[in-house]
């Protein structure tokens, strides 16, 4: 057994740890500190997930218990895919908020970012229900603290509300995992997967609650409509390095349904059939919606940026939503997408608002300092969030588009119809912030070049073009990770489930 | 490979162009002209094959899984679009380098043209259509640029975004129409999808997807009732509305249409909504020509026009109308391209291009006047131009084809030619004709050379064509008729067609009549602009912006920042959720013998009930409001202990005390009552939505309790293996320390995290000037008795030590008795907290010896170390081992690796509480608390007296 | 007693949620204490109770489940982290903002 499966955890908490325990007052140390360590997640990411495509699903017994009695981490090719991407984006930001000096502006800043990305890599891994309860837990307080990084009015009052809102979450989460546990007195995920099968029809009404709690909880954390109003706030009064950070936490919502989805509540299993299905596809649909029309709607550049990661989540769940291998493969495709453009997308939104005066569209200010490379690369941002060639969006959105064949005029129309809303509210916004500027013939702003910040965000950028000249491969490597997930028998064995004597 | 390369090559000259914008204009040009040259001569090179009826392809792998495939082809339709791309953008990127002023950033215009035509090459280049839909999506985007290029003018904006959404949104419908073709087909390669015309037109997706794909094909194409966005497009630099808008671009919409012709067409359908949209674009955009001053405004609709008569002649169906179609879109990029030229220089030598201000420029620009002369003749289709050939050509298809009545097609495909005469004559005439005037805005003459020469070109080709059209176009018209239709095409090309032919006198009367409608102009124009007109830009304006009203005002009322509302939404939603899922499944009662009801339960049960119905009441009241929450806080605790949980009991009690600890020092600063605001409907709306969520965690917890588990629990195992497995008697110390030990790892990190949170925003709120204002202000409110009785004080001291005994025996018995390394952290704190209570938090700081960062930081590294220690003996993360050791005064006890890792817990909780506290400490003396030179004082504002 | 510790859960949910729906931080705080009291009793009832069964190895013969003990234990720490964090910020909103509202205008933000 591997004892690599735990680095994603242990390595972001030592280097926690030693942040807070030495030099705190030096930055150099810190940024050193926190570069090295998620360069060497980012290493680890990668070898976990060529271990993963080798071989099938592989368990790591924590304290040496056997399943289901210990906590079991589960490597499998989902798992694995969902840390590299953690890992990558983790590794641009960082770069990032180091040339943008975001890490300046408050304490403790590397300290809570490598508490964050513990969070999310144990969450991803882990095999156990409880445990993701309990990892959540570690992302979500330290997203707290990085949303509020740096202070300030707005921040607070938004972050307030943000805290609040996913504290109704977790109890939900706590509500579900009781109900659970109660009916089938057990939390590892492969063995819940094995007792549901043979699940006594008396309890049928009971899993079908705790299922659908489940599911809302994920939806909160991938802010489906109408769970979805805690994200605008949040998003837009976040520093825009962390909101860029925070285009894969919605993400986790997305994979924890399509785990549970798949593997305890499939859509074999009689006790609740198609209800993930039937709950996400609705949702889904208008999640897309209202994510669109935010974007054309939105008054502010950042909210503009954070009504697009929700129609981005809209389209992860359609997708996910119909539950058959290729549209699952669409949606990882779609997942690692809409991270990368996401992510970019808060980036340059964040360059243009260090820039700017205010981030209201409707004001005609100066132009910006480097509004030339700035506008080019707000135009690629937009391209890819709006899911149109060259950018790895359009492939995602093609194959979405086809995975959807039946119920083509529902799902079709609307994803057209979103995406035509986009367009034209991105375009909108384009022309307001880098050709309206020069009505005015006012001087530019100066301000500093910030080269490694441009740099996080081209290499952005770079990565979208390399999915999608490589996607021929990475549907192929995705079409065996979603048929792996509709078979969930090796996901099971590989836990050894302990049987009495 | 060659294909491949050639659609490469412009974008290669695209980043050429953007690095050369260091080394001047000149440079970038050259880089433009240099790639163009070079795609150009690889497709001539490419020619003589394709010429001899044969395809050139280059198919590459990308995704063969979606059908998605870089396959490029080129056949004589493709040969002739990539022959004018290329071509005409060789003269057009010539032209551009003398055109654009020096103020403007050429390099920056070179790229985006070259991205241009990199896509538009794409596009007749691709052998899949999903290919095919990229590329087209790439020239939307393109032009969106180009015609933006004068970032300062508003309409170029406002032009650049109508031509993105009607285009691309055209575009999209298109995706799914080929989508759709792709599937009946059962591939989405052309080479393919070709030979299905029988599948597809048998489907019952014939329809949709043929008005998909042409919904793609006539936005693109501006035809009718899409055609608005073209003519503003036209605030683009004249070579971007020579190049784009009237030459390549614009007929990309007809090169599908044209592609895929012989699948298509053929049906009534296509018939009919084809034809029509032709004709009555053709006609329509004639009439409106004809009436504008604007040079380039006139030959925009002019393009429109032109643009249906094609569209018109593909929808005819018929082999020889598409030849005919084949044959006018070179005529047509000549001479139209020519004259859009021209039109810049005139508009750079006069400094207008209003009709109404020109006239006479004849004698001032004779080169020009002459190149005109030959492009506006072969507009309005005077022989022997080549515009005189494809219109005759046309006339002759029209007459045949039946559109309601046998005469009606021919009828107004002669009005069409009609208006066209009239205002190309009209072009000439009021620009050049008529006396020299006075009043330009700026004195014109001829340009050099550098300008003048691809209009003349282009001019020349007219003449050529139309001269000698068998050598110089059939060849190119009948490979590309080929292609279209799918049969071999061989026709020949006459000037002359004979009296009997009904073209001859159909266009005669056009011709006459034209001149006539022109003497008339004056008079027309007076009725024109007198007749009310749907102007399409204000109604597009209003569309668009009243959709972006809506949206604003949709987004900011769903979403206007109201947590409450939010909160009762998913309180609502969750509700919904899991009454519709528990009813539509099958739920049996349980049959567990419940416990029964004694008194020493009863009794505190009531309390409780009666605390958090106080608390609902009461609430606003916030220190009553805490106290209550306290309460009920203590009696669990006791439920807890009384139902078989002594480590909750404990753990509940200490977390209690902290908490509502740090709540009042909080409350300090807060106000201590909470206003009365919502109304009481509002309130009475709350009440219900709480009162349904208690109503729905009831009876969950009442089903739950009641019933046995379906499975044994996994605890069994737990407690089992807790005294031989993990060497502690306390099953639930042992899960928590060791069988589950993770989750706890977990968990002291949220502690920690939290304490690190407190501090940074501690220090946020520090450096926050209205923050310390409003703490000062705070502090002036309320001044306690005595801050720190002495009494406390004193106890305080003498407890310390003791509490400190007792935190680390509870540490070392948790493995074997209630307990544990969180519990003893916990009860170390409150010591501490004590000292802070009794003595202020200064005094107490100024005593602390190690800085709470240390105590998290080590507590997370000793969990973690005990975690990794395992791996060392080749364990997995956090698995213990355990010995007795006897430690004299304590009886003795195992050591555990485990009991290690409660350490961790334990530095952690205290850390992380302790820095917490000081956190607030810190807001306090902001606030202006005084700090105490000694541990005991009175509170010194009652020494003045107390205010 | 179950039925009196249903009802218990159930009120103490229904004050969380009353609570949570006000418009001023510090009743959400209170609010946010309740349900996670409720959730901490309804996982502990989930297990099912029993009286004099404590978990421990040689104190009796008959044992409650102490999963559901240790799932609670974890969950109050993390509500006990999380209540701290959300107090200060309430703190800060406040001392930032002067007034103690919850729900934000956002339209009329101009970030």
């Amino acid at each position: 057994m591997s004892h690599w499966i735990i680095a994603p955890v242990a390595l972001p908490a030592l280097m926690a740890a030693i942040l807070v325990l030495v030099l705190r007052g030096n930055l150099g140390f810190q940024r050193a500190i926190s570069l090295a360590g998620t360069l060497g997640l980012a290493v680890i990411a990668a070898m976990l997930i060529l271990a993963a495509s080798g071989s099938g699903p592989e368990v790591y017994f924590l304290g040496d218990w056997p399943a289901p009695f210990g906590i079991v981490l589960v490597l499998d090719r989902l798992s694995a895919l969902m840390v590299l991407l953690t890992a990558v984006l983790a590794l641009v930001v960082l770069v990032y908020a180091i040339g943008a000096d975001w890490d300046k502006m408050g304490r403790h800043f590397h300290a809570i970012y490598q508490f964050q990305l513990m969070g999310i890599c144990g969450a991803f891994l882990t095999g156990d229900a409880f445990n993701l309860f309990v990892f959540f837990e570690v992302l979500l307080i330290a997203s707290y603290g990085l949303m509020l990084h740096g202070g300030g009015r707005d921040r607070m009052r938004a972050g307030f509300q943000y805290v609040a809102f996913n504290l109704i979450g977790s109890t939900l989460f706590l509500f579900a995992l009781a109900t659970i546990y109660s009916v089938t007195g057990t939390l590892n995920m492969a063995d819940l997967a094995v007792k549901l099968q043979t699940l006594p029809p008396g309890d049928v009404a009971l899993i079908r609650v705790a299922a659908v709690l489940l599911l809302l909880v994920f939806a909160i954390k991938g802010a489906l409509v109408p769970l979805h109003f805690w994200l605008p706030g949040a998003y837009a009064h976040a520093p825009g390095v962390v909101a860029a950070l925070f285009a894969v936490m919605t993400k986790i919502g997305a994979y924890a349904a399509l785990r549970f989805g798949t593997l305890v509540f499939p859509p074999g299993l009689e006790a609740t059939a198609t209800l993930y299905r039937d709950v996400l596809l609705p949702a889904a649909l208008v999640t897309l919606v209202v994510g669109a029309v935010g974007v054309l709607g939105a008054v502010t550049l950042p909210r503009l940026a954070a009504f697009a990661a929700i129609a981005s989540m809209g389209m992860v769940f359609v997708g996910i939503s119909a539950f058959t291998p290729a549209a699952t493969s669409a949606a990882l495709y779609y997942i690692v997408h809409s991270t990368l453009a996401g992510a970019a997308l808060f980036l340059v939104s964040d360059l243009a608002m260090r820039r700017r005066a205010h981030g209201r569209l409707d004001a005609v200010l100066p132009p910006m300092a480097q509004g030339g490379l700035l506008a080019a690369l707000f135009l690629v941002a937009a391209i890819a969030s709006a899911g149109m060639p060259p950018l790895s969006g359009f492939i995602g959105k093609l194959l979405i588009l086809s995975a959807w064949r039946d119920a083509a005029w529902l799902v079709w129309s609307f994803i057209l119809a979103a995406t035509f809303v986009m367009l034209v509210g991105l375009a909108r916004a384009g022309s307001q912030l880098f050709w309206k500027a020069h009505d005015g013939q006012a001087r530019a702003t100066s301000h500093p070049p910030e080269p490694w910040a441009f740099t996080a965000v081209i290499t952005l950028i770079g990565l979208m073009a390399g999915i999608a000249v490589l996607a021929g491969p990475i549907t192929a490597w995705l079409d065996v990770t979603a048929a792996g997930l509709y078979d969930p028998s090796t996901y099971i064995e590989a836990n050894r489930l302990y049987q009495e004597p | 490979m060659t294909l491949a390369l050639i659609a490469a090559v412009p974008f290669l000259g695209a980043v050429l162009a953007s690095l050369a914008i260091r080394f001047g204009r000149g440079a970038s040009a050259m880089a433009a002209g240099f790639a163009t040259a070079l795609a150009l001569g690889l497709v001539v090179w490419q020619a003589p094959v394709v010429l001899q009826g044969q395809m050139v392809v280059t198919p590459i792998d990308w995704m063969p899984a979606l059908g998605l495939n870089a396959n490029f082809m080129l056949d004589g339709l493709g040969l002739l679009f990539a022959g004018l791309i290329l071509g005409i953008g060789l003269l057009i990127v010539l032209y551009a380098h003398f055109y654009l002023a020096a103020e403007y950033p050429a390099g920056q215009f070179f790229t985006y043209l070259m991205l241009f035509q990199g896509a538009m090459l794409g596009i007749v280049l691709s052998d899949n259509i999903l290919l095919l839909l990229i590329f087209w999506e790439l020239t939307s985007l393109s032009s969106f640029l180009l015609i933006g290029f004068w970032k300062h003018l508003p309409e170029g904006r406002q032009g650049a975004r109508m031509a993105l959404a009607v285009t691309s949104g055209g575009g999209l419908a298109m995706i799914a129409g080929m989508l759709i073709l792709g599937q009946i087909a059962g591939s989405y390669d052309l080479s393919v999808i070709l030979t299905q015309k029988e599948a597809i037109q048998a489907s019952d997706w014939y329809l949709p997807a043929l008005i998909l794909i042409l919904l793609g094909a006539f936005t693109k194409s501006a035809q009718f009732p899409f055609h608005f966005w073209l003519p503003h497009a036209m605030a683009a630099p004249t070579p971007v509305s020579a190049y784009l808008h009237s030459a390549t671009m614009v007929k990309a919409g007809l090169f599908v249409i044209a592609r895929l012709w012989p699948v298509l067409a053929g049906t009534p359908e296509w018939f009919w909504i084809v034809a029509t949209t032709g004709m009555v674009t053709m006609v329509m955009a004639a009439k409106i020509a004809l009436f504008k001053d604007d040079l380039k405004a006139l030959l925009a609709f002019s393009t429109v026009s032109h643009l249906g008569l094609i569209t018109m002649l593909l929808g005819f169906g018929t082999k020889a109308a598409a030849t005919v179609a084949v044959f006018h879109i070179i005529n047509h990029a000549t001479f139209k391209a020519a004259l859009f030229l021209l039109a810049g220089i005139i508009d750079h030598a006069a400094h207008t291009r209003d009709l109404r201000r020109l006239g006479g420029l004849r004698t001032l620009m004779p080169i020009t006047f002459a190149i005109t002369t030959l492009a506006s003749l072969s507009m309005a289709g005077i022989p022997p131009l080549n515009g005189f050939l494809s219109k005759e050509m046309m006339l002759e298809e029209a007459a045949q084809a039946v559109w309601l009545t046998p005469w009606a097609m021919g009828l107004l495909a002669t009005l069409g030619a009609l208006f066209s005469v009239a205002y190309s004559f009209r072009f000439l005439a009021h620009g050049f004709l008529g006396p020299v005037r006075h009043d330009y805005p700026h004195t014109p003459h001829d340009p050099s050379v550098g300008l003048w020469f691809a209009p003349g070109l282009l001019a020349g080709l007219v003449v050529a064509i139309g001269l000698f059209p068998m050598l110089t176009a059939s060849w190119l018209v009948n490979a590309a008729a080929s292609a279209v239709t799918g049969t071999p095409v061989q026709k020949t090309i006459h000037l002359w067609h004979g009296l009997e032919a009904p073209a001859l006198w159909m266009s005669l009367a056009a011709v006459g009549a034209g001149l006539a409608l022109l003497g008339l102009y004056p008079r027309l124009r007076a009725i024109w602009d007198a007749a009310p007109r749907p102007e399409a830009k204000t109604i597009f304006d209003a569309a668009i912006g009243g959709l972006a009203r809506v949206a604003r005002g949709v987004t900011g009322w769903l979403h206007d920042g109201a947590l409450t509302r939010a909160a009762a939404i998913a309180t609502l939603t969750i509700l919904a959720a899991g009454t519709a899922t528990f009813v539509t499944g099958t739920h049996l009662a349980g049959t567990r013998t419940m416990l029964p009801v004694e008194a020493v339960a009863a009794i505190p049960w009531a309390v409780l009930m009666l605390a958090a119905f106080a608390t609902i009441l009461m609430h606003r009241n916030r220190l009553v409001a805490l106290i209550l929450t306290g309460i009920v806080g203590l009696i669990l605790s006791a439920g807890f202990a009384y139902l078989s949980a002594p480590d909750l009991a404990i753990t509940q009690l200490a977390v209690e005390v902290v908490t509502v600890l740090l709540m009042l020092i909080a409350l300090n600063f807060l106000p201590k009552e909470t206003p009365v605001e919502s109304t009481s409907w509002r309130r009475l709306r709350d009440l219900g939505i709480a009162g349904l969520a208690g109503a729905g965690a009831t009876a969950l917890a009442f089903a739950l309790m009641t019933r046995e588990a379906a499975f044994d629990p996994i605890s069994a195992f737990h407690l089992a293996q807790s005294k031989p497995g993990a060497g502690g008697t306390n099953a639930v110390n042992t899960i928590i320390v060791d069988f589950r030990g993770y989750d706890t790892f977990g968990e002291i990190i949220v502690l920690g995290i939290a304490a690190l949170i407190i501090f940074a925003l501690t220090e946020a709120i520090l450096r926050s000037p209205t923050a310390l204002a409003a703490l000062a202000r705070g502090r002036r409110r309320d001044v306690a008795g005595d801050r720190h009785p002495m009494m406390l004080a004193v106890a305080t001291r003498f407890l310390l030590p003791l509490a400190l005994m007792a935190g680390i025996y509870l540490y070392l018995r948790g493995h074997n008795l209630p307990g544990g390394g969180f519990v003893a952290g916990l009860v170390v704190a409150i010591a501490l907290l004590m000292q802070y209570i009794a003595s202020g938090f200064a005094w107490s700081q100024a005593r602390q010896r190690v800085d709470h960062h240390t105590v998290i930081g080590a507590g997370v590294l000793v969990a973690w170390a005990a975690g990794v220690g395992a791996l060392v003996f080749g364990l997995p993360f956090l698995t213990s081992g355990y010995d007795y050791v006897s430690l004299w005064p304590l009886e003795t006890f195992e050591l555990t690796t485990a009991s290690i890792f409660d350490l961790g817990v334990f530095l952690c909780v205290l850390g992380a509480v302790m820095l917490s506290l000081a956190s607030l400490s810190r807001l306090a003396r902001a606030g202006g608390e005084p700090v105490n030179p000694t541990a005991f004082d009175i509170d010194p504002s009652r020494a003045e007296g107390g205010r | 007693m179950e039925v009196l510790i249903a009802l218990a859960i159930g009120l103490l949910t229904a004050t969380g949620i009353y609570l949570l729906l006000r418009q001023r931080t510090f009743a959400v705080i209170l609010g946010l204490s309740f349900i996670s009291y409720a959730v901490n009793v309804f996982i502990f009832a989930a297990g099912r109770v029993q009286t004099k069964a404590i978990p421990i190895i040689g104190t009796g013969d008959v044992f409650t489940d102490p999963l559901p003990q240790a799932l609670v234990l974890t969950a109050i720490v993390i509500s006990f982290g999380m209540t701290a964090v959300i107090v200060i910020m309430a703190l800060g909103a406040y001392l930032e903002s002067g007034h103690d509202r919850v729900d934000m205008v956002e339209h009329e933000d101009d970030r």
